[in-house]
């Protein structure tokens, strides 16, 4: 089976935001940059089906600038055959469709049986771009996934709900699924990986040209205004609990 | 094309709550451009749904086909893109649910557009406000483009009062569907079985540490857990003792939790316990040492006696709940 | 010509009938070493073939091990200077039998007298067998045969008596470090070694001419070839071996040999043992004292260190030094019904606090913990371990850069609430926080009393802006990817901001970047914050009255020599209390060789076995010098008393009792 793995090169979640000077966007100097959370667990599913199935080749594509090159090796590391890098300096320009074209182009020529991607991103988070590709690309598809099983010539998946509730459904392949974090264990890179990562593939193709001027924009961003801060709750015990269930409520809304 | 059009969601004659604070949204939205805010609902039979929250829609379709008995997203983006092809509605807003995670981007790809996700607040623009980061940053957004503008509302950004139940007309709209050309089987939904503690899926954790003093007491915080319907979970000294059994430890030699709540009663916050347990959303925090490190995570603390407050907030909940 | 010479004194002495020297042997006293008189060519022949024999036999079982050690892998990093040091090993230890006594006094001493009296049967026994070619060079007559004789035959008798004295150890008062199967080969050569004594002592009683004299000389003459082939087979081959072996150490203690080349990940098959550890697994004695201080071996683990050299010994027999067949197996379970299991286990690897007791021991020279961290390399380095919190410390120190997985915004915030100056080049020290000091909440007070203490003592510091770990857990753990980043990381840190001089809390800390970071360059100086204070003892402020017990680290300790520092420091903040096991016998607290942040333990806590140690003293205080024993003992010792002692860190039994104005002037903590 061929599966391609759809990832995104994004700040490190540690990394020290700082507003850049137009507004726009976040100050890019100085960041650390790491493999977007969710597609690690899309990746390590990947893995998984090729080491279940005992054969099939798992191809990792990632599109951005130059420095994704080393998310991708690090995904060569832990075990995928080969990568693409679609070179694109100015993705941050394009939309969810726009990204989505992109890698659609990309990806089209390899007809691959599968295509795993995580189901958010954890800059952006719109959660989107693997739907929307499946839809370029005219294949189902299926989010939040936490499971994935071959069933003869398709295949059968555990899709996440709300509230602990979870759903088998049943595909055919060609498919495309968005993969939940969690629903694996993470390998970690090994040395032995690394030093077999130098001699794999990775090929660097210029992204399409796009056609379509965005959707949406980004127009600026900000701090929000409420920081976490603690609140801490006074007064007798049963004020107390009164507050504590006005939370439960409207905040957290567990009641 | 004018108005909104908000996407209501059920299943099996219920509403998914959600989808009333999306209204809500909805209303605000239509309120500000001076449009009417027109709601839809999609399944095999919802034409008598009632209608049980304050604000009402100006009209009301049910979407109807054997087809949509189920949720398949090959279904419902084919019925909802001829809603909206009938409709024209300038503005499509759903509730952020895991279904409309599925379907939206499709179909909002069908119309050329990009669904604006997870949108926390509506501005003056209007400028939809989302939330970058993990919630780090907030950032506006614009549609800048011809055709419907399409966004999913976060859940608990706007508040939908209840009201109670009136019969809505609704007006039946019945979409031409294909059976056939929906490629997913979906099957039945189920819970996990419950066979060993697994408190790495359970929405509500109580938490219990070494404040608790002795093993009887342990009786006070379990009703707490019973009265909110939580998993109970303990710091390591209270698992070594041997007052709750070892799979209920949360912590660096326990179990990870990333609850939706997680409530802290008598821990003082050593680092091997807060590994286990700072994913969590929200962290409510009862000590009666007010340095503990345990305020350091929570997001509300109460520094107190913990046998005089888990009693009344256990009282005060199993009052909310009725 | 001597030869000539000697022949004729014997044949004048049978001529004579007397011996050309004054007899001044009476009845009942022996002076002189009765040797047979005359051997005739048949017997010599007879000698000559029987030494053949035992030779061959010998070279036949020898050199197979040989070559077995010889074809190993070539240690990379091993270099034979500075000899002096190794001389100087080689002096103290083997000759001296220095650790052989010190850690086992009664059995050690008798083992010692075995060696000297071996040593000093040398030349008796190249007389021997000289005597039997007609060409013994000793007269027993002359004054230094009749010297060196005696000499040699009150050895002998010590030898008689400490090989009985052994035997029976072994046989019937039956310490468990010895193993429970009995050995018959080593009571077979306890046997030999007595009879050798017994029958040169023999010689001494019997009349000069008679038959007995020739009898008591083949005896001899057996024994002594009879024991010959038994030694390559038996652990008597540390008999040849262990002296090369104590000489060719790998230098430092508990050194963990960089990897070599592009397809090396560590010990994963046979054919990446190494000359060295080939040679240490076979000069093993079996002597059970790495076992005896084991903490995973005395609490119920299935980690065995003996079992570990012996287990690599067994495979080299069976498998050899280039085979591909992988070294860990599957985890055992022991019992004493089953024989113990041939080899190696994952299982036991990972048990390992690296606490070094086991090399430390070692009275032949076998390295444990380098044998140990390698299998755990192979099978880190490859992926082979998979153990979920293993995984999840490796993605820890990946994405986080430090081992608690938290965001480095946590020690951001706690630096600025301690008002910590950042290092920029002016200050002194570089004040290195790691993971403990920066993100648990105990090993932060640390930090805050040690920064209070300096700034006390007037001492500029400063801290780095950005820290990572410095992949000690890593190292031990054999993940070589992770433990190269960060060293690469943590040493272009120090380059970056300038930093002369480094102090830390953390034993685990100033070990790794003063030794094993070497691999990668080299770190400024780092001293462990003991140290610093113990400089300036007679600055800190004195308090007297409560006892405190001194808890030595492993890391500290035996790792890097530092006992007498925070002793010192601690002498100043009350009395200073010793635990049982002290010093270079200090007890681990269990937390090293990335244990604390792997599961459960099986069998008892090795932190809840040390913390009723330290409870049993009495003490008012356990004292510690490293964040990670804290973290051990603050659950351990809650759990293993009703009225647990204080538990401090020596700089906050110091910061204690600094004058309150001062602390204030160095800015709050939580």
């Amino acid at each position: 089976m061929k599966i391609v793995v759809a990832i995104k090169q994004v700040p490190e979640r540690d990394a020290q935001i700082r507003i850049a000077a137009d507004g726009k966007w976040i100050d890019e100097s100085d960041l650390s940059y790491t493999i977007n959370e969710p597609d690690a667990y899309a990746l390590e599913e990947a893995l998984r089906l090729k080491e279940k199935n005992g054969a099939g080749e798992v191809i990792v594509v990632c599109a951005g600038p130059e420095r994704v090159q080393s998310t991708l090796r690090e995904a060569l590391a832990k075990g995928a055959d080969r990568a693409i890098h679609i070179e694109a300096d100015d993705l941050a320009a394009l939309d969810t469709l726009g990204v989505a074209q992109v890698l659609a182009d990309a990806i089209r020529g390899e007809s691959p049986d599968l295509i795993l991607t995580g189901l958010q991103s954890d800059d952006l988070g719109l959660g989107q771009t693997g739907v929307v590709l499946a839809e370029l690309l005219g294949i189902p598809h299926a989010t939040i996934i936490m499971q994935v099983e071959v069933a003869g010539a398709g295949l059968k998946v555990k899709r996440e709900l709300e509230d602990g509730w979870f759903q088998h459904v049943e595909m055919p392949l060609p498919a495309l699924l968005t993969i939940q974090s969690g629903g694996n264990k993470l390998r970690y890179a090994t040395l032995m990986g690394i030093k077999k990562a130098k001699t794999k593939e990775l090929k660097t193709v210029p992204a399409a040209a796009s056609s379509s001027t965005p959707t949406i924009t980004l127009e600026r961003v900000y701090l929000p205004e409420k920081q976490k801060k603690t609140e801490m709750l006074t007064g007798s015990p049963d004020e107390v609990a009164a507050k504590i269930v006005d939370k439960l409520k409207f905040e957290v809304r567990v009641i | 094309m004018s108005g909104v059009l908000v996407v209501m969601e059920q299943r099996g004659g219920a509403w998914n709550r959600m989808s009333f604070e999306a209204f809500e949204a909805g209303l605000a939205l239509a309120n500000k451009l001076g449009t009417d805010c027109i709601a839809a609902v999609v399944g095999e039979s919802v034409q008598s749904m009632a209608w049980d929250s304050k604000s009402q829609p100006n009209a009301m379709y049910a979407v109807e086909n054997g087809a949509l008995k189920e949720y398949t997203s090959d279904a419902f983006v084919e019925a909802l893109a001829q809603v909206i092809k009938k409709l024209q509605p300038a503005y499509v807003v759903f509730p952020h649910t895991y279904q409309v995670r599925d379907f939206a981007p499709a179909l909002a790809t069908r119309f050329k557009q990009v669904l604006i996700s997870d949108v926390v607040a509506v501005h003056e623009g209007p400028v939809f406000v989302r939330q970058l980061l993990q919630g780090k940053l907030n950032a506006d957004y614009k549609h800048s483009s011809q055709g419907p503008c399409f966004i999913s509302v976060q859940a608990g950004s706007f508040r939908a009062e209840q009201a109670p139940a009136s019969a809505l007309t609704m007006e039946v709209f019945t979409p031409e569907l294909d059976a056939t050309k929906v490629r997913n089987r979906p099957g039945e939904r189920f819970r996990e079985s419950a066979q060993t503690v697994d408190l790495s899926s359970a929405p509500v954790i109580v938490s219990v540490g070494r404040g608790i003093g002795e093993q009887e007491n342990i009786g006070v915080v379990e009703e707490l857990a019973t009265a909110l319907g939580a998993e109970i979970a303990a710091s390591r000294p209270i698992c070594d003792n041997g007052w709750l059994p070892m799979e209920r430890q949360v912590g660096s030699s326990g179990q990870t939790v990333s609850p939706k709540l997680y409530l802290a009663v008598g821990i003082s916050g050593a680092i091997q316990h807060l590994v286990g347990m700072k994913g969590s959303k929200t962290v409510i925090a009862i000590n009666k040492d007010e340095n503990a490190p345990i305020f350091e995570v929570a997001d509300y603390g109460v520094v107190g006696d913990l046998f005089e407050i888990v009693p009344a907030l256990t009282k005060a909940i199993q009052n909310a709940k009725g | 010509m001597v030869a000539g010479v000697l022949r004729v004194a014997v044949e004048a002495r049978q001529i004579t009938g007397t011996s050309p020297s004054p007899d001044i042997s009476a009845p009942g006293i022996p002076a002189i070493l009765a040797e047979p008189a005359h051997f005739s060519r048949p017997e010599s022949a007879l000698l000559v073939l029987c030494v053949l024999l035992s030779a061959g036999l010998f070279f036949w079982r020898f050199g197979p091990i040989l070559r077995r050690i010889l074809r190993s892998k070539k240690d990379a990093d091993f270099s034979l200077s500075p000899i002096g040091p190794r001389a100087w090993e080689f002096f103290w230890e083997v000759l001296c039998q220095a650790k052989v006594i010190r850690q086992r006094p009664l059995p050690g001493l008798a083992h010692a007298f075995v060696f000297w009296g071996f040593l000093a049967f040398a030349l008796v026994s190249l007389n021997h067998m000289a005597t039997g070619l007609g060409l013994g060079f000793l007269p027993p007559e002359s004054l230094v045969g009749r010297f060196y004789f005696l000499f040699a035959a009150a050895w002998a008798l010590l030898v008689a008596v400490s090989i009985a004295g052994l035997f029976f150890r072994r046989f019937f008062a039956r310490p468990i470090w010895l193993g429970s199967k009995v050995s018959y080969e080593s009571g077979f050569i306890a046997f030999l070694i007595f009879m050798l004594m017994v029958t040169y002592l023999g010689a001494f009683f019997v009349p000069g001419d008679s038959d007995a004299v020739k009898a008591l000389w083949w005896m001899h003459t057996l024994a002594l070839l009879v024991f010959l082939p038994l030694i390559p087979h038996t652990k008597h081959l540390h008999l040849v071996l262990s002296p090369v072996t104590v000489f060719l150490k790998r230098d430092g203690f508990s050194k963990i040999p960089p990897l070599a080349g592009d397809e090396d990940f560590g010990l994963v098959a046979g054919k990446d043992l190494t000359q060295l550890i080939s040679l240490q697994a076979y000069s093993c004695v079996e002597c059970g004292r790495c076992t005896e201080h084991c903490p995973a071996a005395t609490t119920g683990k299935v980690l065995n260190p003996k079992e570990i050299a012996l287990g690599v010994r067994s495979y080299l027999n069976e498998f050899g030094p280039t085979s591909d067949v992988a070294l860990l197996t599957e985890a055992r379970i022991p019992s004493p019904d089953n024989p113990p299991a041939k080899y190696l286990s994952m299982e036991a690897a990972f048990e390992c606090t690296t606490c070094g007791s086991c090399e430390f021991q070692c009275p032949v020279g076998v390295q444990h913990v380098p044998l140990i961290v390698g299998l755990r390399r192979g099978a880190t380095n490859t992926g082979a371990w998979e153990d979920s919190y293993g995984t999840k410390l490796f993605l820890a120190l990946e994405k986080n850069g430090n081992a608690l997985g938290l965001s480095a915004m946590e020690r951001d915030k706690f630096i600025q609430k301690q008002q910590f100056p950042v290092f920029d080049g002016t200050q002194e020290y570089c004040l290195w926080l790691g993971c403990m000091g920066g993100y648990d909440p105990k090993g932060r007070e640390i930090i805050a009393d040690f920064a209070r203490v300096m700034q006390y003592l007037g001492t500029t510091f400063g801290v780095l802006k950005k820290e990572k770990c410095t992949g000690d857990p890593a190292r031990r753990l054999g993940n070589d990817l992770v433990f190269q980043t960060l060293a690469e990381h943590g040493l272009k840190a120090f380059e970056t901001a300038k930093v002369q001089k480094i102090v830390a809390i953390c034993p685990h800390c100033v070990r790794t970047i003063a030794n094993d970071w070497r691999e990668f360059g080299i770190a400024p100086e780092i001293e462990h914050h003991s140290e610093f204070m113990a400089r300036h003892k007679d600055r800190l402020p004195k308090q007297s009255g409560e006892s405190i017990v001194y808890h030595d680290p492993c890391y500290l300790g035996r790792y890097q020599d530092v006992y007498e520092e925070p002793r010192a420091v601690i002498a100043q903040a009350g009395t200073l209390v010793e635990a049982p096991r002290s010093h270079e016998r200090s007890f681990c607290c269990g937390a090293g060789g990335g244990l604390t942040f792997l599961g459960e333990e099986k069998g008892d806590r090795v932190s809840y076995v040390r913390a009723k140690e330290l409870v049993s003293t009495g003490a008012q205080v356990v004292g510690t010098a490293c964040p990670f024993c804290n973290t051990m003992f603050r659950d351990a010792l809650t759990a293993v008393s009703e009225t647990p002692p204080q538990l401090l860190d020596i700089a906050q039994l110091t910061a204690r009792a600094i004058p309150a104005s001062q602390k204030e002037a160095a800015g709050g903590v939580e």
